[in-house]
């Protein structure tokens, strides 16, 4: 009698929409609510008459496609595809299904077919709706619908096939849930863990991950390259600045990816099916469900074990001696014990047994010396991280923050290549000690740090040290060189009110100021408001102490008694009204307009040292017998006597005054 | 007809079929026997479609049944844990099972209906371990299987109601011709349906038969020797035990033969007694080392 197969079962695909339909509807229940709250917003504003452009709808639809629909896929995915295989995690229903009179092909394509339509009828049923409430008010545009369409019908086939990719190598729902989100972040994961592993070896490396393998990890590499980009159209004003008129084009940039990402959702299916067709029934329950999967299990929970659990092992043991930097040996040691607990975990959850330790002797072994070789390798800088300077050529901006004994820092970013070969020249000098300082056995007594980051088209380079303030270093001289530099200076406390290129201001105008100083007859802190005049006044004397290297001279200083008595407590603001000029459209403001206004503060404390600043506040009345500026060590001495605490909440005062505006890092010299 | 033909499945490294091989004649009713962990489960799943053999050929009237939609559509099954659907109701399980077996026959359905009167619109879950045996005896029935595989099938069913239900299969197979292979522990019962008899032991059949052959060929014997004498260390014999005078013999032959043999020691009194499929069943697997101990608590 010849065989009849059948590749598709009405009975089975109805069971399986009607078993599972809390979980179809509730989604779409939930994804109901979008649209319905369009339509009420549209009511509230009136829609029939004030409803905007169709190319707007298209902007909602393209941003649910880039930023909702790879979240709401990642989660959804997995319970649709649970939901329909989950006869193979249990073996009486396993032994019912695949006992009745359909093949293996026909249950894949059955159940393949009603959990995508599980996963796409929430899709369809908030697309109708929204489509619904466009038409009614006018905003109906099919082409983006069209390709939201298609985007959604792509991310749910990738999130779908992965879903029942995992599903048949897995073989209980909690092994399901572990291997799915593993999928989905190893790669992304994997890459930290090792970056992690490098900043430890790696002298002033405090962020090694670069995302090389983000585009493995899908949702993440989804939300980062999906963006919606709007282009209006320009139209000048009298006034001559450019402002936003209607909408002229919706691009989903990167929106391919979306068909990439589809096809290897077809791959992924295959590789489902090929499982599939080869899943043993028997494997019902088990944590991993095909065989050669196992080892592959078993070795890679090892080598995460060893990567997170040698890392906290060390941690944990390292507190017994101070370094600079890890040791290798110690670490490999760390890292071997970890990955052979994690090696007898996984082959305890394989076997769902805790009796594995006979005859693992040699895998055991296996992921000692791959832990420790791994360690050494890791250790042994094969790709010069450690010793990277990148060239001036290759950056676009560079910037430095250096920081004082005492916690205070400066910061200075540039683009001005004369700049940036100073910073490289800081950078080259500090990996040519890279053996001394890494080689110290205690903490200096008296250290600062250097944190220096580039920028290359696409790319950030990010480089921490801690130098010596005393002692032979050429790094820590240069650091200090360049922290006193009147060009730094000017950079660090200037560099968000000056008009530049680099930072969109095209004018800048002083409105005034506010001292804070101390009053000694109510014994209390008060803020003296500066006219414009006033202001200006206090800003040319700062110049002026910045160039005669008065404001940076209190920052190095190492003996605290000295610096308390030198630097003042009180801080002096500078308001600022600024005006933008935006390109990017990105920055824009909300009506698009390529002219922007806002204001900034920048505020900074002085030492005795600054004589031109404080001529100009005795000169302006703001310092007389009265109100004073106090040093650190007389604000501290008046702290032991006076309840201060209604200064509690100085700095959040001043930094909700600052409003709108980005408050500049404080600054102390 | 089913034929299993050195069959092997492996779970990791141990063989719950090493090598088995039998044979079930068409319109047949096979009773399969054995210890616990014989692989009997195992059989019937590999016959069923649910494992698929390592080795060797299972074939149903020269099919193999391995992804034969076909040849499956006429299997039904009762597996000892019958599945169904959390929610369902044996309506709704009837639906199920009619989207998949052509010969699902809603006559039937309502006739069986009146057997087991058992609501059909309540949930399975909800009904007691001996209504869901109904149940699945109902639906499957339902299906009109040219073969029908149980396993452990009348577990949880009453007297009366197992009486019924073998009454049913029966029925199926003097009118229909088919084919039964049934699994269970209760020799009992299988002694008054079967036909064949097949006996299972560490995944490999240790003896199959009809039912008639295999009573013909070990006997029970009450026997009294002259003088009071035990039982002579020539003669062979599977079990002997004795009460008083009177010894109980267990001896792999028939009662002919048997008799033939004790004629030379002159006996007292020879009785040849037919044995039960119990005993039978104790007494090969006694050979197998698997003989029951007296054991002292």
């Amino acid at each position: 009698m010849p065989s009849k197969t059948s590749y598709f079962n009405p009975a089975l695909f109805r069971k399986n929409l009607a078993r599972f339909w809390p979980l179809w509807g509730g989604a779409s229940a939930l994804g109901a609510l979008a649209p319905l709250y369009l339509l009420a917003a549209l009511i509230e504003e009136g829609f029939f008459y004030t409803a905007g452009q169709p190319l707007e709808a298209t902007i909602g639809y393209y941003s649910i496609l880039a930023y909702i629909v790879p979240i709401v896929s990642l989660f959804y995915a997995a319970l649709c595809a649970l939901a329909v295989w989950s006869y193979l995690y249990n073996a009486r229903s396993v032994g019912m299904l695949h006992s009745l009179p359909i093949t293996r092909k026909g249950l894949f394509v059955t159940s393949l077919l009603s959990g995508l339509c599980m996963m796409l009828i929430p899709y369809a049923v908030t697309g109708a709706l929204t489509v619904l409430v466009s038409l009614l008010a006018g905003i109906f545009e099919p082409a983006g619908l069209l390709v939201t369409i298609l985007g959604v019908l792509g991310e749910s086939l990738f999130y779908f096939s992965a879903a029942t990719l995992i599903v048949f190598i897995t073989g209980n729902p909690f092994a399901f849930a572990a291997f799915y989100f593993i999928f989905h972040f190893i790669a992304a994961g994997m890459e930290w863990l090792v970056s992690e592993l490098m900043t430890e070896f790696y002298l002033g490396v405090s962020q090694a991950y670069t995302g090389v393998a983000e585009f493995l990890s899908p949702t993440v590499f989804l939300l980062r390259k999906l963006e919606v980009f709007a282009e209006y159209q320009q139209i000048t004003t009298p006034g001559g600045w450019i402002e936003n008129g209607g909408i002229q084009s919706v691009t989903l940039v990167n929106g391919w990816l979306i068909a990439v990402y589809a096809l290897v959702g077809v791959v992924l299916l295959a590789g489902a099916w090929a499982l599939y067709r080869r899943r043993r029934s028997e494997s019902a329950g088990d944590v991993v469900a095909v065989g050669w999967m196992k080892p592959v299990f078993r070795y890679g929970v090892a080598l995460c074990a060893a990567l997170t659990g040698g890392t906290l092992l060390y941690a944990l043991f390292a507190q017994a001696s101070y370094h600079v930097t890890a040791r290798p040996v110690p670490f490999a040691v760390c890292m071997a014990i970890a990955g052979i607990v994690g090696y007898y975990i996984a082959s305890m959850l394989l076997a769902k047994s805790l009796k594995v330790f006979r005859g693992s002797g040699k895998g055991a072994l296996a992921t000692l010396l791959a832990s420790a070789a791994l360690c050494f390798v890791i250790a042994a800088d094969p790709f010069g991280v450690e010793d990277y300077v990148p060239g001036a050529g290759e950056l676009t901006d560079a910037a430095v923050r250096i920081g004082s004994p005492y916690g205070r820092s400066l910061y200075a970013s540039t683009s001005d290549p004369a700049m940036i070969e100073k910073l490289l020249d800081l950078h080259q000098a500090i990996v040519a000690e890279k053996d001394q300082l890494k080689s110290r056995k205690q903490p200096w007594e008296n250290a600062f740090y250097v944190d220096l980051s580039y920028w290359t088209p696409g790319d950030h380079v990010g480089r921490y040290y801690t130098l010596p303030v005393s002692g032979e270093s050429e790094a820590a001289r240069l650091a200090m060189a360049l922290a006193a530099d009147p060009d730094t200076q000017e950079n660090n406390l200037f560099r968000n009110v000056t008009p530049s290129d680099s930072n969109d201001i095209i004018a800048s105008r002083l409105t005034g100021g506010t001292a804070g100083v101390y009053n000694t007859e109510t014994r209390q802190r008060e803020d003296i408001d500066l006219t414009m005049e006033q202001a200006n006044a206090l800003e040319a004397a700062v110049r002026r102490d910045i160039q005669a290297g008065r404001l940076g001279r209190t920052m190095f200083l190492t003996d605290y008694e000295e610096y308390s008595r030198s630097v003042y407590d009180g801080e002096l603001y500078l308001h600022y009204n600024l005006t933008y000029h935006r390109e990017n459209p990105d920055e824009r403001n909300s009506s698009g307009s390529t002219r922007d206004t806002g204001s900034r503060s920048v505020y900074f404390s002085i030492s005795i040292y600054c004589t031109e600043t404080l001529n100009a506040l005795e000169d302006m009345g703001v310092l007389d017998n009265t109100h004073r500026l106090l040093t650190q060590a007389e604000q501290e001495a008046m702290t032991e006597y006076t309840d201060l605490g209604s200064s509690g909440g100085y700095y959040g005062e001043y930094y909700g005054y600052a409003g709108t505006a980005y408050p500049d890092p404080g600054a102390a010299f | 007809m089913i034929q299993v033909t050195n069959t092997v499945k492996r779970f990791g490294g141990f063989a719950a079929l090493d090598g088995v091989s039998l044979r079930v004649p068409a319109g047949s009713v096979y009773g399969l026997v054995g210890p616990n962990g014989a692989g009997k489960s195992t059989l019937i799943r590999c016959l069923t479609g649910i494992y698929r053999q390592d080795e060797g050929e299972l074939a149903i009237d020269g099919q193999p049944i391995w992804e034969n939609e076909a040849l499956k559509a006429r299997i039904a099954a009762i597996a000892d844990d019958w599945y169904y659907f959390p929610q369902a109701s044996i309506r709704d399980m009837c639906r199920f099972y009619r989207g998949f077996y052509p010969h699902f026959s809603m006559e039937r359905y309502e006739k069986l209906k009146e057997v087991f009167q058992i609501d059909e619109k309540r949930t399975l879950r909800r009904l007691s371990k001996g209504m869901q045996k109904q149940a699945a005896f109902w639906l499957t029935l339902s299906a009109m299987p040219d073969c029908l595989i149980l396993d452990e099938p009348v577990d949880g069913l009453d007297p009366v109601m197992r009486r019924q239900v073998w009454s049913l299969v029966l029925g199926d197979v003097s009118q229909r011709g088919t084919t039964v292979l049934v699994s269970s522990h209760n020799l009992r019962e299988l002694e008054d349906v079967c036909d064949h008899v097949g006996i299972l032991d560490h995944g490999k059949v240790l003896l199959e038969r009809s039912l008639a052959q295999l009573q013909d060929n070990m006997v029970k014997l009450q026997v009294v020797f002259k003088d009071g004498g035990g039982v002579p260390g020539d003669l062979e014999v599977l079990h002997a035990s004795a009460v008083g005078r009177i010894h109980t013999l267990i001896m792999r032959m028939s009662a002919e033969e048997a008799t033939h043999r004790l004629a030379v020691y002159e006996p007292m009194l020879v009785d040849a007694v037919p044995l039960t499929l119990e005993e039978i069943f104790i007494y090969e697997l006694g050979g197998a080392d698997y003989a029951v101990k007296d054991i002292v608590l």
